[in-house]
Order: structure tokens, then sequence, then C-alpha cells
């Protein structure tokens, strides 16, 4: 148990960073990020025993948060996507300046996308290789590719759009 | 006019925290499982301290009527039979590492739950019955060298006790036992189902 223990502190140690701004980049909303994390790391605890080597550690973390992430929103007790975008712009209003308004702007445009586009390009913003993403996602890599670039514009067009506002 | 590049420097500058550490984390994990295991435990201890109180009485009350004494011993036999049952109970989520096996433990809960069901709801009235008549008789000869205001009030208070104890506080504990297993079975349930579907 104590060998358990510290192989999870040291798993939590390294990716919970990651995992936490997919999180914040999914919901928009720190409280949310954190109870996604909680709920992520939980699994992995529970599990830590089934993990076969089959796959880097950090890509079996990714694929249990990303589902935890897709039946967090769909709980009905959950709040809406617009309430948890307001939720954020609230959440900065007390530290306003430029930087943070760009960045409430992004992740308000994150939130203007589909749920499995916000989780794949939030892991595209952190820089994830395209295998690894494909291989969290269960989507193939040539797909994949379509599929980020797609994205991609459409952030792009969003942020642009809300940045004129 | 900014470009993908722009937004995700944007992105990585943005440094988010964790506010929970590895320890915190660790506890968390820990917490739901061990708090029921914990309530159960306390339940019984509980239970054994009535069991050690009424021992008492029987061994100070042994010069006291034969009511006294047969009271004293259905309520200490029923104290004892509650006991042994809640402690079967409590052995089925004791032994069993809910970190090795979740699936395991996930039936175990289960049958905790339904055990747990059983014993507030048919086995309650055995035993409410069992401290009814103990009670009669315990207090039969006892009560009557006090005044009778006080022996009023002494019914009185222990009738309103046991009804309090067989509605409301009953029911409030069944329906909160219900909800605090339902959200842990439920929680293990979609750990073990996002497993399946991932294996």
């Amino acid at each position: 148990m104590e060998q358990k223990d510290q192989l999870f502190k040291q798993i939590f140690e390294t990716n919970s960073r990651k995992i936490f701004h997919l999180c914040y980049g999914y919901t928009g909303d720190e409280d949310s990020a954190n109870d996604l994390l909680q709920e992520t790391f939980l699994k992995v605890w529970q599990n830590l025993d089934k993990f076969r080597n089959k796959s880097l550690i950090s890509t079996w973390i990714y694929r249990i948060a990303v589902n935890t992430c897709l039946t967090y929103l769909r709980s009905e007790k959950r709040q809406a996507k617009d309430e948890l975008t307001d939720n954020i712009i609230e959440n900065r209003a007390e530290e306003f300046s430029e930087k943070n308004e760009q960045i409430a702007l992004l992740y308000k445009s994150i939130s203007k996308l589909e749920e499995n586009d916000r989780l794949i390009i939030t892991m595209v913003l952190d820089e994830l290789p395209y295998q690894e993403i494909a291989e969290i996602s269960g989507i193939s890599e040539g797909n994949l590719r379509v599929k980020i670039h797609r994205i991609k514009l459409k952030l792009t067009e969003l942020y642009n759009q809300h940045a004129r506002i | 006019m900014q470009e993908f590049d722009q937004i995700q420097s944007l992105w990585q500058s943005h440094s988010v925290e964790v506010k929970i550490s590895p320890e915190e984390m660790l506890m968390q994990v820990k917490k739901d499982v061990t708090g029921i295991r914990r309530r159960s435990l306390l339940n019984i201890y509980g239970m054994v301290l009535s069991f050690a109180a009424i021992a008492a009485l029987l061994i100070f009350f042994q010069s006291g009527p034969w009511t006294t004494q047969a009271g004293l011993v259905i309520i200490i036999v029923s104290v004892a039979v509650s006991t042994f049952i809640l402690y079967k109970d409590y052995k089925i989520i004791a032994n069993n590492d809910f970190t090795a096996h979740p699936n395991d433990f996930l039936l175990k809960l289960k049958a905790y739950q339904l055990n747990k069901f059983t014993i507030y709801t048919k086995l309650y009235w055995f035993y409410a019955l069992a401290l009814s008549l103990g009670s009669v008789l315990f207090f039969y000869e006892t009560l009557g060298n006090l005044d009778l205001l006080l022996q009023t009030g002494i019914i009185a208070f222990t009738c309103f006790w046991m009804v309090l104890c067989a509605t409301i506080l009953r029911r409030s504990y069944i329906k909160r036992e219900k909800e605090r297993l339902d959200l842990l079975i439920e929680k293990f349930e979609r750990i073990s189902n996002q497993f399946k579907s991932q294996q």
C-alpha cells in the first residue's frame, strides 16, 4: 500500500497540472476543473493496478480525464455551458488587465466549440504529439489532422470575433 | 487579428495552479470508503457501550425483583444480537481492498446497502419490540417507588423517545445512509463502466 501511495503521489505531481489545464479549458471554471481533476485522479488511484504499460501513463490519464470531462457536463446536475462562461468573466473581473481579458476571451471562445473539439484543441494548445492525441481521443491520426485544422480555424475565428465586440 | 500561434502562446502564458497537494488528493480518494467504514464501526462502538452500561445495571440490580432482572436481560440480549448483526454487516466492507478489486468491492457495497436497509426496516421492529418489552418489565417495579408525576414523566419520555427513534430519526438515518451509499455505488459503477469500455 505504501508503495502504491508513493507511486500515486509521483504520478499526481507529474501530471496534475496538465490535466487541470485540460479540465479548465473544457469547463472554463476553476472550481469545476478542480472537481474534474479530483474525479480523474480518483479513477487513476482505483485503477492503478489495472494499468498494463500498453501506452504511456500520461496517455492513459488523459483518456480518463477526457472521459470524465465528457460525462461531466452531460450530467443534468451540472451547470450549462453559458453559465460557466459567465463564471470565467466574473472570476477574472477583479484582476482586470488586458492580458486577463484576452485569456478570458480565449476561454470563452473555447467554450463555444463542440465538447470533443474543446478537448482536442486543449491538448493541441498544450503541444501534445498528434499521435498521443489520436490515441487519447480514439480517432485515426489522418482524421485527427483534418479535424485539428478545422478546429484551429474555428477557434481563431471565434476569438477574433469576440475580440472585435 | 490574431493567428493561431498567438492564441497558443496566450494559452501557454496562462499558468494554472493546482490547489490540491498529492497528500490531500490521496486523503480525498480514500475518504469516501473509510468514512462509511468508520460510521459503521462507530455504530458498533455505541452498541458495545450500551451493552456495557446495561450489563453494569444488571450487576448492580441483582437484588431487585424478577421483573427488573427480566427487563434488563431482554434489553441486554436484544442489544447483543443487534451488535452482532451490525458487526456481521461491517465485516462485509471491512475486509475488502477497494483499490485492488474495485468490482468486488462494488458488489460488497451493494450487499452492505441491502443488509443495512433490512436492519433498519424489518429487523428494527423486533429490536424496538424487545426494547419496549424490556423497558416495561424494568420499570414495572422500579417506578412503583416514585411519585405519580415522576412516573408519568418517565413513561411519557420513554414513549416519546421510542416513537421519535422509530419514525423521524430512523427515516432520516435510512435516507441519509442510502444517499451516501448510492453516491459511492454510482461513483464505483461509473469508474468500472469506463474501464470496461476502454478494455
